[in-house]
C-alpha cells in the first residue's frame, strides 16, 4: 500500500535528519535508534497508560529524548571521531537492553496498544521539522555550525561555545528521532526493543551518506530512495542490504574527496545577503 | 561452579581478544577502522561448515585463517585503497561498513538467517575432562590453546620477522617508512591479511563452541571487539588481549551473580566509562592516534 | 602579590607553561596598557606564539596568572576569554576554508551570543551584523571579494581576512601573530596602514612579528623574548639595539626573518 510506504519513507527521513543535525556540528552519531526507542516508549506510556492524546505525547517524547541526549552527551561531547562513535553505539545497545529489562513497558516481549499515527501525521511532522531545518540553514546558526565543524579551536577563539553548540545539535537530533519513534510506535501498534537496534542506527547513518551530507535534502533523498525503491523492484527488496551497501560503496568510491564535503557556497544566497 | 564460569569467561575473552587484536592491528599500524572486520569474523564460522565437512580439524583451522586473510585483502582493496588521505578516514570506515552489510546479506542469502549447525564435529569436542571433581569441556581448553598459540605467533611475527619490522616501521610513521623504501601497500595487505585471518579464526572457534555458525554475531560479538579495542587503547596489542580477557571474565561474573540479563551491555558500559575517565584506554601506549580528546 | 593596577588592561604575572620537560614560557611577567601597540619579538622558539596561546586559553598555564581588566582569566575556556574581548589571529592561517570571505567574518559577529540563544539582544539585528562585518572587511580592503570562497584567496588577502575576522568580534585587545609573514614589501606597507586604522577600533594591539619594519613603524613599546622569558622591553629603538636581543638573533642587526 502506498500510504504504508510513504509512512516509512517519512519516518526514515526524520531519522536521517536526526543524524544530519548532529553531523552539522561535526559528530557522527549511531545512537539515533536509541533515541527513537526512547521517544517511542515514552509516548507509548503517555498514550496507553496515561491516556494522553497523540500530539502532546509525541512532543513530550521528543523532549524526553532530547533531555536524555543532553545528559548523556555532556560528558562525552568532547570526544572525537571514533571515540564518539563508539559511545553512541554503546548507548544504542544499552538503551535496548534497558528497555528489554523493564517489565513495566513489556520487556523483551514488547509493548503494544499504541495507535493513532498515520501518513498525514508523518507528513505534517516532516513539514514542520523540514521547515525548521530549512530556516535554520539560511541563518547564522548554520554558519556557527559550519565554523565548529571546520575548526573547533578557531571557532572557540571567536567566542563560540563549542560544547554547547554540539550539545544542542545532539539534543535536537534526539528530539527529531524521538518524534519519529513516537509516530512509528503509534502506527505499528506494537513494538519490541529489538526493533531499535544497532543495525537500524547504522542504516540511518547510511541513508544520509547515500543521499549526500551537503544539506538536508540529501537525507531526504537517501531515505526515500532506500525505502521506496525496494517496494517497487522486488529484487531490490530481497537483496536490500547488498544493494544498499553496494550503492554506498559506489557513491563513496566515485567521490574520493570524501563525503564530509559540506555546504558549498550557493550563489543565490550570497546575492540576497551580500548586497 | 565458580571455576567453571571463570574458564567460560576466559574462553569468551580469548575469542574477544582475537577479534579485538585484529581491529587494533589495523588501527594501530594503518590508522584505519575496518568495520568489515566483524563480518569476516562471522564468516569464519561459515567457512568452518564447509571445511570441517571435508577436512580434518587442524586443516579446517588453517583454511578459516586463510580465507579470512584473503577476504581481508579484498576488503583493503575495495574499501580502503582509494581513501588514503587523512580526511577520508571516515569515508573509508563507512565504506567498510557498507561492505560489511553486503557480506552479511550474501551469507544470509545462501545459508539463511538462522544458525546453521556444524557437521561432523570430532567426538572429543563434546567430552569433558575432570579436574578436582569439576567437569571441564575439552573444547574450552582447545580454544584457549589455539588462541594463545595464535597470539604468541603474532607477537613472534611482529617482533622477529622482516615483515614484522616493516609493520612496526609503518606503525611509527608511514611516510618515514615509505622513504626507507618500505612498500606500504604490501604492509597494508599483510596487516589486513593477518588481522582478518585472526578474526575468521575466532569465528570458527566460536562456532565450534556453539556447534553452529550464526550470521548475526558480527553485529553483536564483533562490535564488542571494537569496544574492547577502545578499552584497551587503540592500537595497543596488549590492551586488546587483556581487554578481551577482562570483558570475558566480567561477563561470566555477572552470570555468577545472577545478573545475566545485563551481560550484553557489560562491555558497552565499560567502554563508555573508559571514554569518560581515560579516553586513551588502559594502555595508551604506542602508535599514533589521530583522534584524541580535545 | 600586588593587586592589579587600574590602568593595566592586561597583567601577566610569573607565567609559566611547560610541556613535559620543555619550558615554553618561563616566569614571564608583563603589563599591557590600553591605547598601546605592544610589539613582541624574538627568535623562533622564543615562546611568542606559546604566549598568545596561553593568554587566549589554547594552552593552560602551568603556573602564574593572567588578569584582563582586573579579571582573572588564567583558567578560563577559550570562548569565555574571547567573549571578554580578546581576539587573535594565527601564525598558520586558519580560515574557515569552505565558507566565503563574508561568512568568515559573520561568524565572528554571531559569536556575541554566548549561548546561541539570545535572539532578543537588541544590538544584533541581521542588518547591523552585516554592516559591521562589511565595515571590517572594507578596513582590510577586502570589499571586492566578500563572496569568494576563503580557500580561493591569495596569501596576502587570506592574512588580511584573518585580521578582519578577529576585528569583527569587536575585541578590546587584538593579538596578531606574525601577520606580515610571507608578505612582500608592498603588502607589508599596506598592512602597516591597515593596522594604523585598526588601532582606532581596538583598545590595544599586541603584535608578534619578525619583520622589524612593522615593529618600528607601529609599536609604542616592544618586548623581546627568548627561551620563554622576557629579555628586555622599551621602545623599538631601545630594544632593537639591545645587545642581548642582537645576540639572540645570532648577531644579525636588522632582519626580515621569515
Amino acid at each position: 500500500m502506498i500510504a504504508d510506504h510513504l509512512f516509512f519513507a517519512g519516518i526514515n527521513t526524520l531519522l536521517a535528519w536526526s543524524v544530519y543535525v548532529v553531523l552539522l556540528s561535526g559528530s557522527l552519531s549511531f545512537a539515533q535508534g536509541a533515541f527513537m526507542a526512547l521517544g517511542c516508549y515514552c509516548a507509548g506510556v503517555l498514550t496507553v497508560k496515561l491516556g494522553w492524546p497523540l500530539l502532546p505525547a509525541t512532543l513530550v517524547a521528543g523532549v524526553f529524548s532530547a533531555v536524555i541526549a543532553f545528559l548523556v552527551g555532556y560528558p562525552t561531547v568532547k570526544l572525537k571521531g571514533i571515540y564518539f562513535i563508539l559511545v553512541t553505539l554503546g548507548v544504542t545497545v544499552c538503551v535496548r537492553v534497558l528497555l528489554e529489562n523493564f517489565k513495566f513497558i513489556g520487556g523483551v516481549g514488547g509493548f503494544g496498544g499504541m495507535h493513532g499515527a498515520d501518513v498525514y501525521a508523518v507528513a505534517a511532522t516532516l513539514g514542520g521539522v523540514g521547515g525548521l531545518l530549512y530556516l535554520f540553514s539560511l541563518g547564522s546558526w548554520q554558519r556557527i555550525c559550519d565554523a565548529v565543524r571546520e575548526d573547533e579551536l578557531v571557532a572557540a577563539s571567536m567566542g563560540i561555545n563549542v560544547v554547547m553548540v554540539k550539545l544542542l545539535t545532539i539534543a535536537t537530533g534526539a528530539f527529531i528521532a524521538g518524534l519519529a519513534g513516537s509516530l512509528y510506535g503509534h502506527y505499528m501498534n506494537f513494538v519490541r526493543p529489538e526493533n531499535f537496534d544497532v543495525l537500524l542506527s547504522i542504516y540511518v547513518v547510511l541513508y544520509v551518506v547515500l543521499g549526500g551530507v551537503n544539506n538536508m535534502w540529501g537525507s531526504l533523498l537517501g531515505a526515500f530512495v532506500m525505502t521506496l525503491l525496494p517496494e517497487y523492484f522486488r529484487i531490490l527488496a530481497e537483496w536490500r542490504p547488498t544493494v544498499f551497501g553496494l550503492s554506498i560503496l559506489l557513491i563513496l568510491l566515485l567521490r574520493p574527496q570524501g563525503i564530509l564535503q559540506f555546504r558549498t557556497l550557493t550563489v543565490k544566497k550570497r546575492g540576497a545577503l551580500g548586497s | 561452579m565458580f571455576v567453571g564460569q571463570l574458564l567460560n569467561g576466559l574462553v569468551n575473552g580469548a575469542m574477544y581478544s582475537l577479534v579485538a587484536l585484529g581491529f587494533t592491528l589495523i588501527i594501530g599500524v594503518l590508522d584505519k577502522l575496518n568495520f568489515t572486520h566483524p563480518e569476516i569474523f562471522m564468516f569464519g564460522g561459515f567457512v568452518g561448515i564447509i571445511s570441517i565437512e571435508f577436512l580434518p580439524l587442524p586443516w579446517a583451522l588453517l583454511v578459516s585463517f586463510l580465507v579470512g586473510g584473503v577476504l581481508g585483502v579484498i576488503t583493503e582493496w575495495i574499501a580502503f585503497r582509494r581513501f588514503k588521505r587523512s580526511d577520508s578516514k571516515i569515508t573509508a570506515a563507512l565504506s567498510s561498513m557498507a561492505l560489511g552489510l553486503v557480506f552479511t546479506d550474501c551469507v544470509q542469502k545462501y545459508w539463511g538467517t538462522e544458525p546453521v549447525s556444524l557437521p561432523n564435529l570430532p567426538s572429543w569436542m563434546g567430552k569433558n575432562i575432570e579436574l578436582s571433581g569439576v567437569q571441564f569441556p575439552y573444547l574450552h581448553f582447545f580454544i584457549l590453546i589455539v588462541t594463545f598459540v595464535l597470539m604468541f605467533l603474532l607477537q613472534a611475527f611482529i617482533h622477529q620477522t622482516r615483515m614484522g619490522r616493516q609493520i612496526r616501521a609503518v606503525a611509527e610513521s608511514p611516510t618515514n617508512a615509505a622513504l626507507l623504501g618500505i612498500d606500504v601497500t604490501r604492509v597494508s595487505q599483510a596487516v589486513f591479511f593477518i588481522s582478518s585471518g585472526l578474526a575468521a579464526e575466532a569465528g570458527l572457534l566460536l562456532s565450534l563452541r556453539s556447534a553452529s555458525a550464526n550470521s548475526e554475531i558480527g553485529l553483536t560479538f564483533g562490535l564488542k571487539a571494537l569496544a574492547i579495542m577502545a578499552i584497551g587503547g587503540l592500537g595497543d596489542m596488549r590492551g586488546a588481549m587483556l581487554g578481551g580477557l577482562l570483558i570475558g571474565v566480567l561477563e561470566s561474573s555477572l552470570y555468577l551473580f545472577g545478573l545475566g540479563r545485563w551481560v550484553e551491555i557489560t562491555v558497552w558500559v565499560v567502554v563508555i566509562l573508559t571514554m569518560i575517565i581515560k579516553p586513551s584506554g588502559l594502555f595508551s601506549a604506542r602508535i599514533k592516534l589521530q583522534e584524541s580528546r580535545a | 602579590m600586588t593587586p592589579p593596577h587600574e590602568k593595566h588592561l592586561m597583567r601577566i604575572e610569573h607565567l609559566s607553561k611547560d610541556f613535559g620537560g620543555i619550558s615554553a614560557i618561563n616566569d614571564l611577567s608583563l603589563d599591557v596598557n590600553a591605547g598601546e601597540l605592544l610589539g613582541i619579538i624574538g627568535p623562533n622558539g622564543a615562546g611568542k606564539t606559546a604566549l598568545i596561546n596561553t593568554i587566549t586559553g589554547f594552552y593552560q598555564a602551568s603556573s602564574g596568572q593572567i588578569h584582563f581588566e582586573q579579571q582573572d582569566i588564567t583558567h578560563l575556556s577559550i570562548h569565555d576569554i574571547a567573549m571578554l574581548g580578546i581576539g587573535r589571529t594565527f601564525q598558520n592561517i586558519r580560515l574557515f576554508k569552505r565558507l566565503s570571505v563574508l561568512e568568515n567574518v559573520l561568524v565572528a559577529r554571531k559569536s556575541f551570543f554566548r549561548h546561541p540563544f539570545q535572539w532578543f539582544n537588541r544590538q544584533s539585528s541581521p542588518r547591523q551584523q552585516m554592516d559591521a562585518a562589511l565595515a571590517c572587511l572594507s578596513i582590510l580592503n577586502l570589499s571586492e571579494k566578500i563572496n569568494q570562497s576563503a580557500a580561493s584567496l591569495s596569501y596576502g588577502d587570506a592574512r588580511r581576512l584573518e585580521i578582519a575576522r578577529a576585528l569583527a568580534g569587536e575585541p578590546k585587545m587584538l593579538l596578531l601573530d606574525e601577520p606580515a609573514a610571507g608578505m612582500n614589501e608592498f603588502e607589508t606597507q599596506q598592512l602597516i596602514e591597515d593596522i594604523q586604522i585598526i588601532r582606532s577600533q581596538v583598545s590595544c594591539v599586541i603584535l608578534i612579528e619578525h619583520d622589524m619594519n612593522l615593529i618600528r613603524a607601529l609599536s609604542t613599546r616592544v618586548v623581546a623574548m627568548d627561551f620563554g622569558s622576557k629579555l628586555c622591553e622599551g621602545t623599538a629603538q631601545e630594544v632593537l639595539s639591545h645587545p642581548e636581543v642582537l645576540s639572540a638573533y645570532l648577531g644579525d642587526e636588522e632582519e626580515d626573518v621569515d
